[in-house]
């Protein structure tokens, strides 16, 4: 589909501007929260009404600016966008009962303001979009590059996808019950036995081209499948598999979206169920956080394991070795019915 | 490249509930907007909107729905994706079929229910049964779950240039070959949230829009769904057609999050990039639906922008947010059942409460009902955050 060349991830891990992901930061109350970096790159007056999601998604791309002459689109996948601002802007309307109101909060709390704050932080003025199908956000975002660069074969395009933790957000979801009712570290993510996961925030941004020059992965295929039934994304995933790999390839990694939550465990169990002996198998949401744009850390991560020929220990599954990583197949559902697959190969 | 044509569509706003009432009131210059009636705002006496005066408990009866939770924004969509789908003939199977994808629009998802989010993200506690349907997300997860849609489902927030975007993916989709049919829809509400919003901003207007008029003074908020199945031209067989989406683009105008820059690159980018795409010249255009808010800033800068691509040959245009208001992530998605309409009927309708030309440029909406020979149409939409879109329908 394309060529993911560099890339930057402002997560709960250490990942940006420093990359130190053996290390695993601990989460404290089911939050892992981003960890901030410094904004010098950007106005203190327009710094200061930027929410954390605008402010995240900023950080994390002005290095990419800098490295393209040539951008030609912003194509961001965010399911709220910055949803702080919103939940500051309703209580705005209750608390001053619709009197005079501020309207940076509403103006911020649009999820198109990511995009567009780096639309006009950039002077740029091509194709500018914000997906924000849930759980789908960040893989629509996907195939919006992929068929771009078919358009225009040419053509640069800054890719992310990212989502925030907000009052909103992790009311909402706790009461939706995604969210574990005891406190838990995220080190021992995997071994409940309860319903929810852990609450996480995170900002990836990649710049895509058809160019493999210099390129560090190659973005082959994805899939989304909407179903509540595990036999059904067994048949899917084995479809999947046939159709983008070709059978002189292995997979050699499979990238688990596991969260936690023993409801979903079993459509992770069946994906899982035909891979070979040789493929080894590692999970992220412990270093993440569950968010609806997870898979947008996924494909970082994944990028990052290619580029460096190296898994961080804690991740790992099982304890298959493997000598060289080209094929990793990343796997991720959100809430047990919207379920992607991705398969991003070494260039 | 493969054509993509227009075989169903769906439509309902403050000027009726089907295609045929919405032409009707356009052809007769009626306006749908006035005082707010389904529920209070502070603003329910000051202000006027574009509201379907439908009861929520009505739409649920009418349209059978019976679950919890289910939004004004989602119960308008789904009125409207009834009607696109019928007249496009889809079927269950359709539905069903991994190359029927469901494309949504809209900005407001389920934040129609201001008070109870308000509730909901505070507490922690017992959530609302809205606790699920607050996200711009909810309403294509809904249509998803009750049709069973198993192609690319997504939902596009590029505020009030949504729905225009969300046709465009469809049409790439079509073109790519990641669908055979592509069900678009465009929904938004009305909600004290966006009322509250656009009212900090100082863009509502206490009257009725103006859009064009020198002494405009701002917008009307409106609600309403739009819904147009696409499909490719190879699997329509002898369907009826209402239109070939001719061509799109989309641009940013990169100067301000609410406001549009004084020549109006973003919007005249999203023009001229649109008549590229559809292999047409700007003389080619017979009549546009402006985005056309009536706002200050809206109209001169697009007035000066459509300037830069038709210079002296300028066609007929309009504003259909004279009748409806601004149905904001909708918007695009009713303007393009209106261009279709233009399109079927060759008849172009009037711009409202339009009196005087603004000093600079000066110029003047299409007044009066009438019909035009019109081959091709450019619809306009314009958002926050400088996301500016334009389509191009043309008459097969």
């Amino acid at each position: 589909m394309f060529y993911i060349h560099n890339t930057v991830c402002i997560s709960p891990q250490i990942s940006f501007p420093d990359t130190d992901l053996d290390q695993l930061i601990i989460c404290k109350d089911n939050k892992l929260y981003a960890k901030e970096v410094s904004y010098t790159d950007i106005p203190p007056a327009i710094l200061r009404r930027m929410g954390k999601a605008v402010r995240l998604g900023v950080a994390a791309s002005n290095p990419l600016f800098k490295l393209y002459d040539k951008l030609d689109g912003i194509i961001i996948g965010t399911s709220n966008g910055g949803m702080e601002d919103c939940i500051k802007f309703l209580n705005q309307i209750m608390h001053y009962e619709e009197g005079v109101l501020t309207p940076t909060n509403f103006v911020q709390s649009t999820p198109n303001a990511i995009a567009s704050q780096l639309g006009f932080l950039s002077k740029n003025k091509g194709y500018n979009i914000t997906h924000v199908h849930r759980g789908f956000a960040f893989e629509n975002a996907l195939l919006d590059a992929a068929m771009l660069l078919v358009s225009y074969p040419d053509n640069n395009y800054l890719l992310g996808g990212l989502d925030e933790i907000s009052t909103y957000n992790f009311n909402i979801d706790y009461l939706c019950g995604y969210v574990k009712k005891e406190t838990i570290s995220n080190d021992d993510l995997y071994s409940g036995t309860t319903d929810g996961s852990i609450a996480g925030e995170g900002v990836a941004m990649f710049m895509v081209n058809n160019n493999s020059d210099g390129a560090v992965s190659k973005f082959r295929a994805l899939q989304m499948l909407h179903t509540t039934d595990e036999k059904k994304l067994l048949t899917a995933f084995k479809t999947f598999l046939s159709n983008n790999l070709p059978q002189n390839e292995t997979i050699d990694l499979f990238l688990s979206g596991e969260n936690g939550d023993a409801r979903y465990t079993k459509f992770y169990e069946s994906a899982e169920s035909i891979l070979n002996k040789d493929t080894a198998a590692a999970r992220f949401k412990h270093m993440s956080g569950e968010f609806r744009t997870a898979s947008a850390f996924a494909l970082w991560i994944s990028n990052y394991i290619i580029k460096n020929q190296h898994i961080p220990p804690h991740m790992l599954k099982n304890a298959v070795k493997i000598k060289d990583i080209n094929n990793i197949v990343i796997y991720n559902n959100y809430q047990g019915f919207q379920h992607s697959f991705m398969l991003l190969s070494k260039n | 490249m493969i054509k993509v044509f227009v075989t169903g569509l769906g439509i309902i706003t403050s000027l009726g509930d089907s295609l045929e009432s919405n032409r009707e009131a356009l052809k007769a210059g009626r306006c749908g907007i006035g005082k707010l009636y389904n529920f209070s705002t502070k603003y329910s006496e000051s202000l006027l909107f574009g509201e379907i005066k439908l009861s929520n408990n009505h739409l649920k009866d009418f349209l059978n729905v019976k679950d919890l939770g289910v939004s004004r924004t989602s119960l308008l969509a789904l009125h409207a994706f009834n009607q696109a789908t019928a007249d496009a003939g889809l079927t269950d199977k359709d539905f069903s079929s991994e190359d029927t994808a469901l494309i949504l629009a809209n900005t407001v998802g389920g934040m129609c229910l201001t008070d109870e989010l308000y509730q909901d993200s505070n507490q922690h506690d017992i959530g609302s049964e809205n606790i699920s349907s607050y996200d711009c997300g909810s309403v294509g997860v809904f249509l998803q779950a009750r049709f069973g849609i198993a192609g690319i489902v997504n939902t596009i927030n590029t505020a009030c240039s949504s729905s225009a975007n969300a046709v465009m993916y469809g049409c790439r989709l079509i073109k790519q070959g990641y669908a055979k049919k592509v069900i678009i829809g465009g929904t938004d509400s009305l909600a004290k949230f966006t009322i509250n919003g656009f009212n900090s901003l100082h863009i509502l207007s206490p009257g009725l829009c103006a859009p064009f008029d020198n002494n405009r003074n701002g917008l009307n908020l409106g609600e309403g769904a739009a819904f147009l199945v696409l499909e490719a031209e190879q699997d329509i067989a002898d369907k009826k057609i209402y239109a070939e989406v001719k061509g799109y683009a989309n641009a940013n105008d990169a100067f301000h999050p609410s406001t549009l820059s004084e020549n109006g690159d973003g919007p005249f980018l999203a023009m001229e990039e649109a008549l590229k795409n559809a292999a047409l010249n700007p003389s080619d255009i017979d009549f546009i639906n402006t985005h056309g808010t009536g706002t200050e800033n809206n109209d001169e800068v697009e007035s000066k922008a459509m300037i830069r691509i038709f210079s002296n040959n300028l066609p007929a245009f309009a504003s259909t947010k004279s009748n409806v208001g601004h149905t904001l992530g909708a918007s695009g998605a009713v303007e393009a059942v209106y261009c279709i309409l233009n399109l079927m009927h060759q008849e172009i309708y009037p711009s409202l409460n339009f009196k005087e030309p603004m000093a600079d440029p000066g110029l003047i909406p299409n007044l009066l009902y009438h019909k035009k020979t019109i081959k091709n149409v450019m619809s306009n939409s314009f958002g926050f955050g400088g996301n500016c879109s334009s389509l191009i329908f043309s008459k097969v």
